[in-house]
């Protein structure tokens, strides 16, 4: 089964990337439509797209799938039932799919749901409870973006289609506009975990590590960002725009510090996906959705390998994801540390890897428009914090010593694991140059003074300084932990905002709901309809049996009695 | 008296009786058919080898006689002392308590339970369903809106109340037969074609019943569940004991309808909800008795196939009127 879906997906990939070619040099894009049903004024349809950016978009999420399924064949071998984790991952593949050729709310809408549920199904696929707990909060808070697109769908019936391209550029003034935009950022954003929504993402690692590396690297979390991307137009001038910025960058701060408390090496590699989630935002509610396109493209990359390197790391460290017990692997597996590497590397942006060049891009279009200094500020910190926690990684995982046990066997030579994560290093180093030469007709002016243009390395110097000396924490290191504790806990915690979303949003119900249940279930409502009726009832029936149980004179006397009470009445 | 042509004979003048007494011209027939009536059912219900069973016949006469004592008197107080024909006085509640006394209504109910603890099913079939048709119709010649509304309340409480103490079966039937003349009752005020659906789907739904438990032999409640029923048989008892409790899908929910529509068009809005709440209340003890049967006790014999016996053809049938007659009445307008 997997080999089956490894050629078939890389075969579709090729397909893409043929017809991608074409497209780009022909400047095409095609769009089929089959008319389903048709109401009054209302027409439901199945409308394809194919332009650049969703061939672009296919090729790499099938890239990613098939070497992520060739991945799971080995990682997943210990599972008995693999065929059902195969066909939920092409399942969700196949949502995927859908959501990106469709220029169509509802079509959207099918993908966006199926990849909220799939997910949901891939997350809680290890049952136990902590990935149940998981998979509801994941599932909950994506169900959140769902309610808003199908609102949307409700309010885009007042434009007599569904298929939102046409609409753009002629009701950009309009009310309902106004109302449309603002659910669809609010879609995105759960989607993508900015922040009020941002808690599900470190929870869903209960995941198993193949469906991280696809689902929460590149896939999942990019929809909201391509729907945001789509959208594009409507959004521009929006009121609601400049409040996805704030709060993007704030996502890309909070995340990046919180990273730096993580001990656990899935939850660091997903605050590291929440914090490049936040920057493709900001870039794009700044009004670049092409740079956050290639961004989010170049990232899907490197973080799918990543998260692949992570997984043979916790396979060999006997499923163990705590960063404290490892050290000094790069000794040992130099293949797995050769791509977790350039990843990482890639991740913060080293030159001519591919992640720099859209991150470099990024931030000298941030630099060369005159943005907020808050902008400013937080962006190149959130570099600098990304550079922090790449390295306190490296330094935990490969340079110190190794701390989980005195004998160890770490076997590095799993072919099929490594051979998939060959394709994606390939695809790593080289995808940034190939992208910017392909899908950018012309490059962007940008003309800086010196200093702000070597700003990028200078954060990244501080912040790699600063990863090697909080790496060094040995016990006997200088801690005035209790002073900080306040502000540290703030931080490791991200904020508090998954309590907010958790314990904060369920407890006040409950509470409230056993008082309830005691108070009137369980208590007044038995007194007043339950037994109490039924108390009642068998009382006066008893009462009524005293007057039953008679002898038969009385009967025919109570009779007489009547009746000449009656006769007395006659005469009176 | 069993398989006897007297048996023949006196049913025989039972029905005519009945007859006589509906379709006469003046009071003093309708008299004369009460009279023959009581006399040609006495020598049904008693029978000399049995002690309880003389002893019931004998409680019976003396309620029956005083009943038609009364009946008579009014009416020669009425034809003597009252030339106009009035219908809201004290003449026609005296001659409405003493039909109520015939039929065995509130407040005149008390010998009912009694007596029908003393028959056998057959003989109580006769008494819930035929004995009821002359004093109702001739009920409705000559009643009192206001006296009757209030037996009316008064039947539909004691009906409900009483029977929730009881574990006899036909006591139970006898209380649940007190609640449904709170009904017909109502029904010969609004029509006399009402009180006759009524009371042809009310006596149909009690010869069911009483049929099933004369097959089975069953006198208490203790024996719905000692001895091993056939499932099709506790499902025809479920749908029987549902049907006359009135519940929807069963062709006990069709009068009781009905009912109640002329209720609600006529304004009787607060004895509407006596109605309901009464009803509530037997189904209560019907579902009581349903359950235990179907839970307490359940085995299965591989070597036998129990109790098909005694014609079950019948039940079988009546089951399946009970459940499709509503929507086969649809048909009828076709």
């Amino acid at each position: 089964m997997c080999f089956n879906s490894l050629f078939f997906l890389f075969f579709f990939m090729l397909i893409n990337f043929f017809f991608l070619v074409y497209f780009i040099m022909n400047g095409l894009s095609v769009f089929f439509e089959w008319e389903n049903v048709t109401f009054n004024s209302m027409s439901i349809v199945m409308s394809i797209l194919l332009d650049w950016m969703s061939l672009l978009f296919m090729m790499f999420v099938s890239l990613i799938s098939s070497v992520v399924i060739f991945y799971s064949k080995s990682y997943m071998n210990s599972e008995l039932n693999l065929n059902r984790f195969i066909i939920l991952v092409l399942m969700f593949v196949f949502s995927m799919v859908l959501l990106i050729i469709s220029p169509n709310l509802i079509s959207i809408l099918l993908g966006w749901d199926g990849l909220g549920l799939i997910s949901y199904c891939l997350v809680i696929y290890y049952q136990n409870l902590k990935s149940y707990n998981a998979g509801m909060l994941t599932a909950l808070s994506n169900r959140i973006g769902d309610v808003m697109i199908l609102m949307v769908i409700c309010w885009v019936m007042n434009y007599g289609s569904w298929n939102y391209i046409f609409y753009f550029d002629f009701m950009k003034n309009d009310y309902v506009m106004f109302i449309i935009s603002f659910m669809i950022i609010i879609a995105a954003m759960t989607k993508s975990a900015q922040i009020p929504f941002s808690s599900w993402l470190p929870a869903a690692m209960a995941a198993p590590t193949p469906v991280s590396a696809l689902v929460h690297s590149s896939t999942l979390v990019t929809a909201g960002v391509y729907l945001l991307i789509r959208f594009n137009y409507l959004l521009i001038d929006m009121f609601f725009f400049k409040v996805l910025l704030f709060l993007s960058i704030l996502t890309m701060f909070m995340s990046g510090i919180s990273a730096n408390y993580e001990f656990d090496l899935k939850k660091i590699i997903a605050l590291s996906t929440l914090s490049q989630l936040g920057l493709m935002m900001s870039i794009l509610s700044l009004g670049f959705p092409d740079i956050a396109f290639f961004h989010l493209l170049t990232h899907s990359m490197f973080k799918a390998l990543l998260f692949m390197c992570a997984g043979v790391i916790i396979h060999m460290m006997n499923d163990i994801q705590d960063i404290r017990y490892m050290g000094g692997l790069s000794l040992y597996i130099p293949l797995t540390s050769l791509c977790l590497n350039i990843s990482n590397l890639s991740l913060c942006g080293i030159p001519f890897l591919s992640g720099f060049y859209s991150k470099d891009l990024i931030l000298e279009m941030v630099s060369f428009n005159s943005f907020n200094l808050m902008v400013f500020i937080l962006f190149y910190l959130s570099t600098g914090l990304t550079v922090f926690y790449t390295f306190r990684l490296i330094m935990y995982v490969m340079i110190n010593d190794f701390n989980l046990m005195m004998i160890y066997n770490l076997y590095d030579e799993d072919y099929i694991m490594l051979n998939s994560m060959f394709v994606l290093l390939f695809m790593s180093l080289l995808s940034g140059s190939f992208l910017s030469w392909f899908i950018f007709s012309y490059p962007y002016m940008i003309y800086l003074p010196f200093n702000l243009k070597l700003m990028v390395i200078y954060v990244s110097i501080l912040g790699s300084i600063l990863g090697f000396m909080v790496s060094n924490m040995s016990i006997y290191s200088l801690n005035k932990l209790l002073m900080s504790y306040n502000l540290s806990s703030f931080l490791c915690l991200m904020w508090f905002m998954p309590n907010l979303s958790t314990y904060g949003l369920s407890y006040i119900y409950l509470n409230f709901s056993q008082i309830l249940f005691k108070n009137i279930d369980m208590g007044w409502s038995e007194i007043y309809s339950g037994k109490g009726i039924f108390n009642i009832l068998k009382n006066y029936s008893v009462f009524y049996n005293v007057y039953q149980m008679n002898n038969f004179k009385i009967y025919l006397f109570s009779f007489i009695l009547y009746f000449m009470i009656l006769f007395i009445f006659f005469f009176i | 008296m069993n398989n006897n042509s007297n048996k023949m004979f006196f049913l025989f003048i039972l029905f005519f009786s009945t007859l006589i007494s509906i379709s006469s011209n003046s009071w003093f027939g309708c008299w004369i058919g009460l009279e023959i009536n009581l006399l040609s059912f006495i020598p049904l219900i008693s029978n000399s080898k049995n002690l309880l069973s003389v002893e019931t016949s004998l409680k019976y006469f003396l309620t029956q006689s005083l009943a038609s004592i009364n009946f008579l008197f009014m009416i020669l107080i009425k034809f003597s002392l009252l030339k106009n024909f009035d219908m809201n006085n004290i003449i026609s509640i005296m001659m409405n308590s003493s039909l109520l006394m015939k039929m065995g209504s509130a407040p005149f109910h008390f010998w009912f339970p009694n007596i029908v603890e003393g028959l056998s099913w057959m003989n109580n079939f006769m008494l819930m369903t035929w004995q009821k048709i002359s004093p109702m119709i001739l009920l409705s010649y000559y009643f009192n809106k206001n006296f009757l509304i209030f037996m009316i309340i008064m039947n539909l409480i004691i009906g409900s109340l009483g029977g929730l103490n009881q574990t006899s079966l036909r006591k139970l039937l006898a209380f649940s037969s007190i609640n449904n003349l709170g009904w017909m009752i109502f029904s010969i005020m609004i029509s006399e074609n009402l009180w006759l659906f009524y009371f042809l789907i009310y006596s149909m739904m009690i010869f069911m019943m009483i049929s099933l438990f004369f097959l089975m032999n069953m006198y208490f409640m203790n024996q719905l569940f000692i001895n091993n029923m056939n499932f099709f048989i506790k499902l025809n008892l479920l749908i029987n004991f549902l049907s006359l409790g009135g519940l929807p899908p069963f062709m006990g929910f069709m009068p009781k309808w009905i009912i109640i529509n002329f209720l609600l068009i006529n304004k009787f809005y607060f004895l509407t909800f006596i109605f309901m709440m009464t009803s509530l209340i037997i189904i209560y003890y019907y579902i009581r008795i349903i359950y235990s049967s179907f839970m307490f006790n359940y085995f299965k014999m591989k070597w036998m196939n129990l109790l098909m016996k005694n014609n079950m053809s019948l039940i079988n049938l009546s089951s399946f009127i009970s459940i499709s007659s509503m929507i086969l009445s649809t048909f009828i307008f076709m």
